[in-house]
């Protein structure tokens, strides 16, 4: 053991309404160790990194740094107590240069800046990271790479002691994973302890020296790397405890409706090729930052895709717009509710008649209230959409009730090829079971279905065949019988068949 | 379960109260002011009401679609000088054709506005402020420092504005004043039951939403920006009826009162809801207050910038205090029926 731990997580547990994310989870972070952090999307790792930077409270557990128990209230308490992290998409001001993001966060050095000491300043500590880079130069225009290694001089600059790297190879080329991997010796060298959370086990294995695995919101297992296989640590981020499996009935129909072949866009995703048939549910699995929304996104139009075809019933089509996939018999009922899906202070009638309003004009062009009333009723019927009135502002609706007025407002439209993206999110768990019923209904009425979910045990129980997908290229596609954890896990994480 | 609170909605008690404090103004005024309640007041209001109400019709469509257009002021005032000049030089036009033209002259204008906002993405504030100062320029550079005078002008035209359509009592109904509610009934009507005015609430009360449904967003914003020129041309048509004296400067300071009309009419500044018919009832109010405060304290003509200011402050502070309150207030019953019902 390299003696005292620095930052220690003791028993730290915090619900968000009925999910317990974090349920009595313990860590310690060591001087001059990379601890990696695994767990598929949802097991807590998120969680536990905005407890340590002050983001989030626990409801429960102390924190202890250099063994003394600490309150972190805010992200400026954390970089006190030195404690950073950095993401994915850096966060930079893309208008001032590189000397001056690094010392944003600075206080305390008097009310004028000293642009000559900012400057050598900035360069000793890019320096001290053997990195080259211009620090008068606009963070406009940096690569990825570049942001990031500014985002770690800034937490160099506040004498980091904790240094959380959340995803921070997702959008990098191997050459520059390989550069901040050097980085990443050098601060361990120093003795900054660094909690790293990757999907990328291959890149895990490398760099780590203890992993850590998380699942449903507890701590599965921590060891050595040296103790650890691949195979072992994806078999403990599988095997996620299920609520009910959902008995899906078999409505499969012989007719494939739309077949896709070789579908790309530029910088989002290539090589995507599957058949979905009538009364199919094809399950989209993978982790964050898979591409599976672009695919979906693509086959409605919003985003077309550039590369590749697509047939539906027989008949190749384009697609570059919502309406070219609406006249095809697309739908898309997208994951953001709120933002993407429904207009908050119309009412819900207003809301489900929007993409189809044609259809309710009279002879004179005028729209014909009581037939959107009537369909109204009729989805609030048949979906069991609670709410006093379809005149009532979806604005007030519960999530669940709002995700069912989404889904009233495209079968409306009477779709061929229904795409759910992430229908449960944020719904609690009678709303979802309500929705998996409905999925099935849908199926069995013959429409084809694509699933995008990122929980894995609801891709596994709704869908016929599960598509997997990672960093934007289509991994494997199992049959229901072949799809197990295990496997789905190992495929969306780049590893070989390891079932 | 059909209670009060489920028929009438927050948004409707924004007129019935803006109706209410027209009310109340007049109440007051009348108890204090000599003669405030006469034909004389009244014809002086609808007279206004006429023009800014026809512009706040247009305004309403625009900032539906969370736009709004600066320009309208220079509009009317363009379209003003130019119908009358057309009119001056022909006398023997039909009305007919003057108010064709009046209305084409107004949606060239608004068309080009709308071009640039919705296919060039400049932000609406920014275009239409640039046009507003270019169309007033073109009216500047056309006019020359001439002026129409009424003299010139086929009497018909000075007419709409004299004529009494019919009284209600001694309170005579201009033609002016009859044309905008008109047009204010038809615009509700366009609002309430067609795709375009549904496609105006949808898009700006959820640009991504209606993306997503497939709403040609670029087409509506378009025609909503040449509505309004329309519109606006047709306002400075009975802005040359009414004053038949139409300088290089006419209409300026009616893109601020338009504004103050539709925002004090609880048409949400961020789009997606708000009526026609509470632009118009704003105008009133405004305007009502205007003429009260000026006999009663005596204020300056220069107050009554300051108090259509200060009018749109308060309506937007009450947009989101008030309103939120009623939502709420609204929302406590609708959450109990909800659950007696699945009890």
């Amino acid at each position: 053991m390299q003696g005292s731990p620095v930052l220690e997580m003791r028993d730290i547990s915090r619900r968000f309404g009925s999910t317990q994310a974090l349920a009595g989870v313990s860590l310690r972070l060591y001087p001059g160790e990379v601890h990696a952090l695994l767990g598929e999307n949802g097991a807590g790792k998120s969680t536990l990194i905005k407890i340590m930077t002050g983001v989030h409270q626990p409801d429960s557990g102390q924190i202890l740094l250099d063994g003394r128990p600490v309150r972190i209230s805010s992200t400026l308490e954390a970089q006190r107590l030195g404690i950073a992290a950095i993401y994915q998409e850096p966060l930079m001001y893309p208008d001032l240069n590189v000397a001056e993001n690094i010392f944003i966060a600075h206080a305390g050095r008097g009310p004028l800046v000293n642009w000559g000491k900012m400057y050598r300043e900035a360069e000793a500590i890019l320096a001290q990271l053997d990195v080259r880079l211009d620090v008068r130069q606009p963070a406009r225009g940096l690569s990825v790479a570049a942001q990031q290694t500014v985002e770690i001089a800034k937490a160099l600059s506040l004498q980091v002691r904790v240094l959380i790297m959340d995803e921070p190879t997702a959008a990098l080329s191997a050459h520059e994973v390989e550069q901040l991997f050097a980085i990443v010796r050098r601060l361990r060298a120093q003795g900054v302890a660094i909690l790293f959370i990757s999907h990328r086990l291959e890149e895990v294995f490398e760099i780590a020296d203890r992993i850590t695995v998380f699942r449903d919101g507890r701590l599965i297992s921590s060891a050595p790397r040296a103790d650890v296989t691949v195979e072992q640590a994806i078999r403990d981020m599988a095997g996620r405890s299920v609520e009910q499996l959902f008995p899906r009935r078999h409505t499969v129909r012989d007719e494939t409706l739309v077949q896709v072949r070789d579908l790309g866009r530029q910088g989002a995703f290539h090589g995507v090729s599957f058949d979905v048939r009538a009364g199919e549910v094809l399950g989209f699995a993978g982790l964050v930052g898979a591409r599976r929304t672009d695919v979906g996104l693509a086959l409605f139009g919003i985003a077309p895709a550039d590369r590749g075809t697509i047939t539906i019933a027989g008949q190749p089509v384009r697609i570059a717009h919502p309406r070219q996939a609406m006249r095809h018999g697309i739908a898309y009922v997208s994951e953001d509710r709120r933002g993407l899906g429904l207009s908050l202070p119309m009412s819900i009638a207003a809301n489900i008649t929007l993409p189809t309003l044609r259809r309710y004009l009279n002879p004179l062009g005028l729209l014909r209230r009581p037939a959107e009333m009537a369909t109204a009723e009729e989805f609030r019927r048949r979906l069991a959409i609670r709410a006093p009135s379809v005149e009532v502002e979806v604005g007030k609706l519960s999530g669940g009730n709002q995700q069912k007025v989404m889904l009233s407002k495209w079968l409306n439209t009477r779709p061929r090829l229904l795409i759910l993206d992430e229908p449960t999110r944020g719904i609690d768990v009678g709303a979802k079971a309500e929705v998996h019923q409905m999925i099935d209904d849908l199926a069995a009425e013959g429409i084809a279905i694509i699933l995008i979910s990122s929980d894995l045990p609801e891709v596994l129980a709704m869908s016929d065949r599960v598509l997997v997908m990672r960093e934007g290229r289509q991994m494997a596609i199992f049959d229901r019988h072949e799809a197990t954890q295990e496997r789905v896990l190992a495929a969306a994480m780049g590893q070989r068949d390891a079932a | 379960m059909h209670t009060w609170r489920q028929r009438i909605r927050p948004e409707q008690i924004r007129e019935l109260s803006l109706i209410g404090l027209i009310v109340i103004a007049l109440l007051i005024f009348g108890w204090q002011i000599e003669n405030f309640l006469s034909a004389r007041t009244f014809n002086r209001i609808t007279s206004s009401v006429a023009i800014v109400g026809m512009v706040a019709i247009g305004q309403t469509l625009v900032v539906l679609t969370r736009n709004i257009d600066l320009s309208v002021g220079s509009i009317v005032g363009f379209t003003a000088y130019f119908v009358g000049s057309q009119l001056a030089a022909n006398p023997g036009l039909p009305p007919v054709m003057a108010v064709v033209l009046a209305v084409l002259t107004g949606g060239t204008l608004g068309l080009v506005n709308g071009l640039i906002v919705a296919y060039g993405r400049v932000p609406a504030i920014i275009t239409t402020l640039g046009t507003l100062a270019i169309y007033r320029m073109l009216l500047i550079n056309y006019a020359n420092a001439r002026t129409i005078t009424v003299d010139s002008l086929p009497s018909w035209v000075v007419e709409l504005s004299r004529q009494t359509l019919f009284a209600i009592g001694d309170f005579a109904v201009r033609p002016l004043f009859a044309i905008t509610i008109v047009a204010v009934i038809g615009f509700q009507f366009v609002l309430a039951y067609t795709v375009f005015g549904r496609r105006l609430y949808a898009i700006g009360s959820n640009p991504e939403a209606a993306r997503f449904a497939g709403l040609p967003a670029q087409r509506t914003v378009l025609a909503a920006f040449v509505l309004c020129g329309m519109l606006a041309g047709m306002a400075g048509f009975l802005f040359l009826a009414r004053f038949g004296n139409i300088t290089a400067v006419a209409g300026q300071g009616i893109e601020l009162e338009s504004v103050a009309a539709v925002v004090v009419g609880g048409v949400n500044t961020f789009g997606g809801s708000g009526t026609v018919l509470g632009a118009l009832l704003g105008a009133f109010l405004i305007d009502l207050l205007g003429q009260g405060l000026l006999r009663w304290l005596g204020i300056s003509e220069f107050w009554r910038d300051a108090l259509l200011g200060l009018l749109i402050l308060l309506a937007v502070a009450s947009d989101s205090v008030i309103l939120g309150w009623l939502r709420r207030v609204w929302a406590a019953p609708a959450l109990r029926a909800e659950v007696s019902n699945e009890g």
